[in-house]
């Protein structure tokens, strides 16, 4: 599908950001192996994809939990009460940004405005948007999180 | 043409120039970080801001962005503008390392000096800095990622100024981190102009670490002696040694920048084998004595056999002063010679110079500017390594580059190669030339000329005519198209043609250039100077035959000759008596009767041309001497304290050889430009040293008419089916003569491999990474194969190595028969 993709373009380059997106969706994160083949599949150095890579905040180089909570830290969320969630949250899961949870099932990260301000402060698990947020939402959504967790996974 | 205020003074600049510029050509510098002349304007640091007071926009503005206009008033030294830059540069310095005094670059930090100068001399921050981990990034380069200031001038430079892409900007905000993907040695060959480029220490020098600061060094202009193009450096010295080398900044030849060869290939000049003591039969004796026991015996030499049994020779690497002392020598005595084409192209050399002209001939700098171009013969990356940038800036300009050669080129833009085989190039060329005389009217030429192009065989049977016959209409529709020959492994017959097709584009329209590439530093010296009637292997027969008795040999290793070198070394051992003067230490050096050290071109004047016939000057780094390191016996200076400096008894070769002449040392000619118009016509006109223009003085050309549009180049001869062509091929490390010394360098030195199609490998039943055993003619070699459909079929290329000096062929190219190569297997 994807190397269809790539054929079809005239310009494969211009793909980059998906093919990443799709070896990601693949590997879980990008490894420096997973770079390097997705960038001898667009026909471009791996530096080059490194430097998009390392910018995108969804795109993951390091190995990242289950859940990647992408906890919103932009102006709207700063005014509607950002920090004492995010204190909230580390608190809760044990770690600090850019951590993840020792069972592997979390991964808290800070992104730079996910376009929810109307229902801020906001966060996205798994590009699923949540908002507005208080410490009982997420409280109840980190405990739907780890109930679905338990059920699909094989004990 | 805007007319513009700054800081009270007018000045009108061309359209398009930045204030910035048009500051600068007021003398004044406005700060800048990300603003480079080469690499043009970005914005990232806003170090340049200025205020503009009238004019189309007013208020602060930085001043690389905004084009100069007419009306326009700009204040540079505004209250507001100042403290706007004194901010930023207190932003920048945020999170900046307070390691100056240990940071390889304090003393010529541009960071350094407008932090001082923008009084920001005490920070205000105290909190916690950014820091990165650093990369290995080969030998060149040392890596400081937490002295960065984000300017981006780095990866502009690599990625977009030379085309490698194994350099990159990482990150986002404050985290950004130039650096590689993975840890390891940079990929281009220009790599060490990061060091220059850089605005702070993020990239500095490493092999002259701990080696001292700018201020301790003595540093002086010079020009580069590792390939043809004659690029200009800054050379530092210290202690007698040569330290470090910079890019100098050259209007026409190389612009900001310099190679890697060219930066790293100095350490000859310190090398504890160089030889500096003189040595009569093995005995060390001093200098002056040497000369004259040399002078006595060449003279009772001439007495016994006449003059004519005494021959001189030198080399491409000579100074011009010494090729024409040679001469001068020569002539006086009635020795023979001066050889100087010991390199086998130097045939290729001599036509090339007589063929250019000043009217077609272009500088390293105008290839930038033109729009089609076509490479013929040479291999720009591994023969003079600053072409190939020089070509990337025509290609971003919008030019078509074409390369036809059989080797395997790479280059770092995109570009067209024809890999035709060493036999078809003739025929690949008389394509375009047929198709520039099927064109035109070509009455102007005369009968013979038009009748031998009218005969040009079509060239139909080579691989890809079309192809070429598409790139002549390229080059016809084209306003400035430049032919690149290259001159080291050319067939004899395509120096000529390059200039033949840059003749017929000129009758066809476009304003044609042409650009030879030749091996040498100052080969074009020695195709002016030398004796055409006498060859060298001439000479080496005449050595066998006992006419020649005695070799006085200048700056020259004739091992790198094309003759063979047990036939050589034979030659050798048969002469009376062997004068080498030099400063390396060779296998000429080592079996010199009588051996005379010189001094290199960093400790003495010297002029030298380059490969468009522009004679350029360097002055005398430093005076030279045994290094402190050598005379201490280690790190410390020496404890015995004398007044005169160790070892500097030895003098240039020119001023040598007149004493061998049996002249006293005296009455070398003071008036050094007046004596090289009496060795050749073109170097009558020279300016005086101490006029000498900083981008030298171009020789004026005249074409020799006489040997255009020869009918015999175009009629190219039956090919042998089985035959095969072993091509020995240069690569940018570890083949040019000087800088293959280099320890620096050898790290970067490919080891030996051949390379070889991979159709023609199938029928050897090999593919990449086989082992090869390969009968060259001069001996057998086991090598590794690498198959690359870049290359012509039938072609072998063995880039040249020190490991394999004594089994490849001196000739550059040579026909191997099928039988010569076979897999080599383990047991075998």
């Amino acid at each position: 599908m994807l190397s269809q993709q790539i054929q079809a373009s005239k310009h494969p380059p211009e793909l980059v950001v998906d093919v990443m997106m799709a070896v990601q969706e693949h590997y879980g994160y990008l490894s420096d192996e997973a770079l390097e083949e997705a960038a001898a599949m667009v026909g471009m150095a791996p530096t080059k994809l490194d430097e998009l890579a390392t910018f995108y905040t969804f795109l993951y180089r390091e190995p990242v939990g289950r859940y990647v909570i992408h906890l919103c830290d932009s102006v709207i969320c700063w005014m509607d009460g950002y920090e004492p969630l995010r204190d909230h949250l580390c608190k809760k899961l044990g770690i600090q940004m850019g951590e993840t949870t020792p069972d592997g099932l979390f991964t808290l990260l800070p992104v730079c405005c996910i376009g929810y301000c109307d229902r801020s402060p906001a966060m996205l698990i798994n590009k699923k948007a949540y908002g507005p947020l208080t410490s009982e939402k997420i409280d109840e959504i980190l405990e739907t999180l780890r109930s679905e967790a338990a059920e699909t996974t094989p004990s | 043409m805007p007319k513009l205020i700054i800081d009270n003074r007018e000045i009108t600049v061309p359209e398009g120039t930045k204030v910035i510029e048009a500051a600068e050509r007021l003398g004044i510098m406005i700060p800048r970080f990300c603003y480079h002349p080469a690499l043009g304007s970005v914005g990232a640091c806003r170090v340049c801001a200025v205020k503009c007071l009238e004019g189309p926009r007013k208020g602060i503005q930085m001043s690389c962005m905004i084009d100069a206009q007419d009306g326009m008033k700009v204040s540079t030294t505004d209250a507001e503008a100042v403290d706007f830059r004194k901010h930023v540069i207190e932003w920048l310095m945020l999170h900046h390392p307070h390691d100056c005094p240990v940071c390889d670059e304090g003393g010529h930090c541009l960071l350094q000096d407008l932090t001082v100068s923008g009084g920001q001399g005490v920070r205000r921050y105290q909190g916690p800095k950014r820091t990165h981990t650093d990369q290995h990034l080969g030998p060149l380069v040392a890596h400081e990622m937490n002295r960065c200031i984000q300017c981006y001038r780095c990866v502009r430079y690599y990625q977009e100024f030379t085309g490698y892409e194994d350099l990159g900007v990482m990150q986002i905000g404050s985290r950004v981190y130039y650096g590689r993907f993975r840890p390891g040695t940079l990929e281009s060959p220009f790599s060490g102009n990061l060091i220059d480029i850089c605005p702070t220490g993020v990239y500095t020098d490493k092999p002259s670490r701990y080696r001292g600061r700018r201020w301790d060094f003595e540093r002086r202009p010079a020009v580069c002696l590792h390939c043809s193009l004659g690029c200009h450096v800054t050379v530092s010295a210290r202690y007698r040694e040569v330290v470090r080398q910079e890019a100098r900044f050259s209007e026409s030849v190389n612009g900001h920048f310099i190679c890697d060869r060219g930066r790293y290939g100095f350490p000859y000049v310190n090398l504890p084998e160089r030889p500096r003591s003189a040595r009569v039969d093995g005995t060390e004796t001093g200098w002056e004595a040497a000369l004259k026991i040399a002078g006595e015996r060449l003279e009772s030499a001439a007495w016994k056999t006449g003059p004519q049994g005494i021959a001189v020779v030198g080399s491409a690497r000579c100074g011009l002063e010494t090729q024409g002392m040679l001469k001068r020598l020569a002539d006086a005595k009635g020795w023979r010679g001066p050889v100087f084409d010991i390199d086998p192209a130097a045939a290729n050399v001599r036509t090339a110079v007589s063929r250019l002209d000043s009217d077609l001939r272009v500088s390293l700098r105008e290839i930038e500017t033109a729009d089609c171009i076509v490479v013929v013969s040479a291999d720009p990356l591994n023969e003079s390594p600053m072409l190939a940038p020089a070509l990337r800036q025509a290609r971003r300009n919008g030019a078509r580059v074409a390369v036809i050669d059989p080797r395997p080129a790479s280059l770092p833009f995109q570009f067209d190669h024809f890999p035709v085989a060493p036999d078809d190039l003739a025929a690949a060329m008389a394509i375009l030339i047929r198709k520039c005389a099927d064109k035109e009217p070509l009455s102007e030429l005369g009968k013979t000329a038009v009748r031998s192009l009218r005969g040009v065989s079509d060239g139909a049977d080579i691989p890809d005519a079309d192809g070429l016959a598409a790139l002549y209409d390229d080059l016809h529709d084209s306003r400035r198209p430049v032919i690149v020959c290259g001159t080291h492994t050319a067939p004899p017959e395509i120096p000529g043609m390059a200039a033949d097709l840059a003749l017929l584009l000129r009758i066809a329209g476009p304003r044609a250039g042409l650009f030879y590439v030749m091996p040498g530093p100052n080969s074009f010296g020695a195709a002016l100077l030398s004796d055409p009637a006498l060859s060298f292997g001439d000479l080496v027969s005449s050595i066998e035959e006992g006419e020649t008795k005695a070799l006085v040999v200048a700056e020259s290793d004739l091992f790198g000759s094309g003759i063979d070198w047990d036939r050589l070394q034979n030659a050798l051992n048969k002469l009376e008596l062997l004068v080498t003067l030099d400063y390396i230490d060779s296998q000429t050096t080592r079996a010199a009767r009588i051996l005379i050290p010189t001094l290199t071109a960093y400790e003495t004047p010297s002029l030298s041309i380059n490969n468009e016939g522009r004679v350029q000057q360097s002055p005398a780094a430093f005076r030279g001497g045994d290094p402190i390191a050598r005379t201490g016996g280690g790190e410390h200076p020496p404890r015995a304290f004398r007044r005169d400096i160790p070892g500097r008894e030895m003098g240039a070769a020119w001023t040598a050889l007149p004493t061998l002449g049996g002249r006293n040392p005296g009455s070398a000619p003071v008036n050094l430009t007046a004596w090289l118009g009496d060795a050749h016509p073109a170097l009558t006109s020279l300016p005086e040293s101490s006029d000498f223009p900083p981008d030298g003085v171009r020789l004026p050309l005249a074409e020799n008419a006489g040997e255009r549009f020869q009918t015999d180049r175009f009629s190219h001869g039956e090919k042998e089916e089985d035959a095969l062509t072993l091509l020995v091929a240069d690569s940018t490390f570890g083949t040019e003569e000087l800088s293959s010394l280099s320890p620096i360098l050898k790290e970067l030195t490919p080891s030996p491999c051949i390379q070889i199609h991979p159709e023609d490998a199938a029928e050897f039943d090999l593919s990449t990474g086989d082992a090869v055993r390969i009968d060259t003619g001069a001996g057998t070699a086991v090598l590794p194969v690498q198959t690359t459909d870049r290359i012509a079929r039938r072609v072998l290329v063995i880039p040249r190595h020190r490991d394999l000096d004594d089994r490849l062929p001196r000739e550059r190219r040579t026909v191997l028969s099928k039988t010569a190569i076979r897999k080599a297997t383990e047991d075998a």
